[in-house]
């Protein structure tokens, strides 16, 4: 049961409901009750979130690919940056995209991905695949911009070759139903994976990171840092597992999520999950959810700060710790604006 | 304490399994198979009232309509619900007996299976030892339940369910099914169609249980199923303190145990609730036979400030599904639980807690150690949710898990669901092995391989084992260090 199923066979019996375990959070099946009609072709003038940062553009509008679909294949050995747009623009419609990125040995790939939406009512769905080579990098930074009335749906999945570094940060501000996911096989051998986001939601919006590692060999590392601010009636959530399968020995994994919730009516749901099936590994996952420490807030308003400007200053300290992991300069700022204009609370 | 003594070297002499001997008694059986008749048939044997019996058949009509779960990390053969004795009893009256009537065979039973001394000499008649009154289940009925008179002096009813459904049915109406209902789930369903035999506890207002109070569980027939159902009231202000063990004979078969618990605390209330579960676990080595565990238990802290604390030792049962849970009503309420879980050979365990905090100021505390080992695989399943109105409600919860060898699992499933602004949730896991650095330390000053390892083991559920009654804590201690047994090496 898959949205991009759904909408293959034009299907709304084949949406993920509360029934299926990994979507009790995230209920596409009793949202929908009709799928809309498939989207037009369509254009988007105006530029993205990352403005002109990195080399090319590869734009998907309506899920209709505009542009070199090459850009996501890099040679051996060669370094790119590249922005990758999904551009939702018709009302009322709904529209799937499949792509692959191929990046050789050595090969390196900056990803600034973005999700926009710019008329309500959508339903989209983006599946990728990412598979990377012998010790090719790929770093993704993903800024998902959905509108308050889309519901939207991307997964990543992931294929790492041993010696490969992937890493990533995923920031939304949610949707009317919005999932983020990202499945990576993760093979050990001094492979490393690095697994961040952020939600900040507000008003009556849902965000879900959902994430899953396998891995497979050994001597592998995985770390993961997600957090969130949900205000208003948001909801927020985080589903992340960690398989460590039989003779992945050495594996060393550790996940930790913490969300503030600055409302009463707000929602954190969150599953941060560990299967392992060897025995020679260090795995931990911990994980909070509270609201904003008075204490902090006494001290910021003791010197003279306004409470609600102080409430911001520590929220969005909160959140920085995420996206000061970024390591390209220019994403990494973009990523902090971004954040800031989506303040909550 | 020379009782103490007694039950560490009874329990050191214990090889794996030793409860696993079988009792040749007279017994008389329902027809194999469940249908309505069995369910009136296990109703009639109890002189059951009619809205006892309706309230069972209603349940089995439920259950006929209801799915087998499936979620849990656990797998075994589908169960053929017809091919099980529903109802099996010694031959001997129904309901209270002085222990002159009870059969010998049984009396020797009991003592064989090495509960704490001061148990056995409760059952054997012998005055002067510390007070501990035990209600002992054998099968499907229950054959004897002692210092009932001191109790009931007290006014704390202690009897058996049976009893209880004659000799109270108002309290027995009042708070039957109120805390799992009779459809809450498949095995909870199948449960309150047959159940037959547990413990009725109800301790009046402001009154402190003078002794601590237990149940002991033995499965004994062969091809039959255990349906326990054991209902606890701590009134206004009372305490009480209740333990739980069971051990069953070592069969090439699978045998059902799907038990009931509810707990009911009112306002100032506090139940603590401890089980050392020894069911046998099946041939470590072809996993053939042992008990399937699919229990329901859980409390109702109604009252304000009432509390509830489950604390779990689990070392045996082939399978086991169990949830021992909270739902924290009344303001200011308190639920925590300690669990132990230890899985070797092909054993399975998808084991947990629920916090629901739905009351004010509640608050929940979580600790589970899973240890695995062998081919097995252990689970930790838990759920801790804040509803609207549960403002500042709060939850602490470590999960820790021990990985000893490379053939077994250890798996964290929490669910934390948070819809409010002002609780706060605190999770930690870990998965560890047990470390060579700290092995060879012991090692070195002298111990052997296994020494050293039940006493890192033990080191590891340290936290959990204080929470358990004195008399419990050492059997299990030595219980842990047994169910690893032939873990190393």
């Amino acid at each position: 049961m898959t949205l991009s199923l759904a909408l293959e066979a034009r299907d709304v019996s084949q949406l993920p409901s509360r029934r299926d375990e990994d979507w009790r959070w995230t209920d596409l099946r009793g949202l929908i009750r009709e799928l809309p009609v498939p989207s037009p072709e369509a254009s988007a003038d105006a530029s993205g979130p990352f403005g002109e940062l990195g080399e090319a553009e590869l734009l998907v509008v309506n899920g209709r690919v505009q542009g070199d679909l090459g850009l996501l294949n890099v040679a051996e050995g060669e370094q790119r940056v590249v922005r990758l747009r999904f551009v939702s623009a018709t009302q009322a419609t709904s529209h799937g995209v499949k792509l692959t990125a191929d990046l050789k040995p050595g090969a390196r790939l900056t990803l600034l991905e973005s999700y926009e939406g710019l008329a309500p009512d959508y339903l989209v769905d983006a599946d990728l695949s990412f598979r990377l080579g012998a010790g090719a990098r790929l770093e993704r930074i993903v800024l998902a911009g959905d509108d308050a009335e889309g519901v939207s749906v991307s997964l990543a999945s992931v294929d790492l070759a041993p010696g490969a570094d992937f890493a990533q940060t995923v920031l939304t501000d949610g949707a009317r139903r919005q999932r983020l996911e990202t499945r990576v096989e993760h093979p050990g051998q001094d492979a490393k994976v690095r697994m961040d986001g952020a939600y900040l939601v507000a008003d009556r919006r849902h965000a879900d990171l959902t994430t899953a590692v396998t891995h497979a060999g050994a001597d592998g590392e995985t770390e993961q840092l997600i957090k969130g601010v949900v205000a208003d009636q948001g909801r927020g959530v985080f589903q992340g597992r960690i398989t460590v399968s039989p003779g992945a020995d050495r594996t060393d994994a550790r996940m930790g999520h913490h969300a503030l919730l600055l409302s009463d009516r707000a929602e954190v749901n969150a599953k941060p999950e560990l299967l392992i099936f060897a025995d020679d590994v260090a795995c931990a996952h911990g994980n909070t959810v509270g609201a904003l420490n008075e204490d902090a807030l006494f001290y910021a308003q003791q010197r003279g700060i306004p409470e609600a400007e102080a409430r911001a200053m520590l929220t969005e300290a909160f959140i920085g710790e995420v996206i000061d992991r970024i390591v390209h300069d220019g994403a990494r700022e973009v990523a902090r604006a971004w954040a800031a204009e989506r303040r909550v609370g | 304490m020379p009782a103490v003594k007694q039950t560490v070297d009874h329990v050191e002499s214990l090889e794996r399994y030793q409860h696993g001997f079988i009792t040749a008694i007279d017994q008389e059986f329902a027809p194999k198979g469940l249908s309505a008749d069995i369910v009136r048939f296990i109703s009639a044997k109890k002189q059951e009232p009619e809205w006892m019996l309706e309230w069972r058949l209603a349940a089995y009509e439920r259950w006929l309509a209801m799915d087998e779960p499936d979620w849990a990390k656990v797998n075994y053969p589908k169960i053929d619900y017809q091919d099980s004795y529903y109802y099996a009893a010694p031959k001997e009256k129904i309901g209270p007996m002085s222990l002159d009537e009870v059969d010998p065979e049984i009396l020797a039973t009991y003592a064989k299976l090495g509960i704490p001394l001061r148990e056995q000499e409760v059952l054997a008649g012998v005055q002067g030892a510390p007070k501990y009154a035990v209600d002992a289940v054998f099968d499907s009925v229950s054959v004897v339940t002692t210092f009932k008179k001191e109790l009931a002096a007290v006014g704390v009813i202690f009897c058996s369910f049976s009893e209880a459904v004659r000799e109270h049915p108002e309290l027995v109406k009042k708070y039957l099914g109120t805390v799992v209902p009779a459809s809450d789930n498949y095995f909870a369903c199948l449960n309150s169609a047959v159940f037959s035999d547990g413990s009725f506890v109800y301790v009046p207002p402001g009154v402190r249980c003078p002794m601590e109070l237990s149940t002991y569980f033995r499965i004994n027939a062969a091809e039959s199923g255990q349906f326990e159902r054991t209902l606890i009231i701590a009134d206004k202000g009372a305490y009480v303190s209740y333990l739980e063990g069971c051990t069953a004979p070592m069969r090439d078969e699978n045998q059902l145990h799907a038990a009931v618990v509810e707990l009911v605390t009112l306002d100032d209330a506090e139940i603590k609730y401890s089980t050392v579960q020894n069911w046998y676990p099946g041939d470590p080595e072809t996993g053939k036979g042992g008990i399937y565990n699919f229990v329901t238990k859980r409390a109702d802290c109604r009252g304000d400030r009432s509390k509830v604390s489950w604390t779990q030792v689990e070392t045996g049962s082939a399978i086991t599904w169990k949830y021992p849970s909270c739902v924290l009503r009344g303001k200011d309420s308190v639920g925590e639980f300690y669990s132990i879980a230890i899985t070797n050979g092909r054993q399975q365990a998808d084991t947990g807690t629920k916090m629901i905090h739905l009351g004010e100021g509640t608050r929940s505390r979580i600790i589970s150690k899973g240890i695995s080992a062998g081919r097995s695989s252990n689970t930790y399943r838990g759920l801790v949710s804040a509803h609207p109105k549960a403002k500042g409600a709060r939850n602490f919860t470590q999960c820790d898990s021990l990985l000893i060898g490379k053939t077994c699992a250890a798996h964290t499933v929490p669910y934390i669901e948070a819809r409010n602004g002002q609780s706060v949730f605190e999770h930690e896991a870990t998965t560890t092995r047990l470390s060579d650095d700290q092995l060879f330390y012991v090692m070195q000053r002298g111990l052997s391989q296994e020494e050293a390892v039940q006493l890192l083991v033990n080191g590891f559920v340290k936290d959990v084992l204080q929470e358990l009654p004195m008399e419990f804590a050492v059997e299990a201690q030595k219980l842990v260090a047994i169910s690893l047994e032939g873990s190393v090496g």
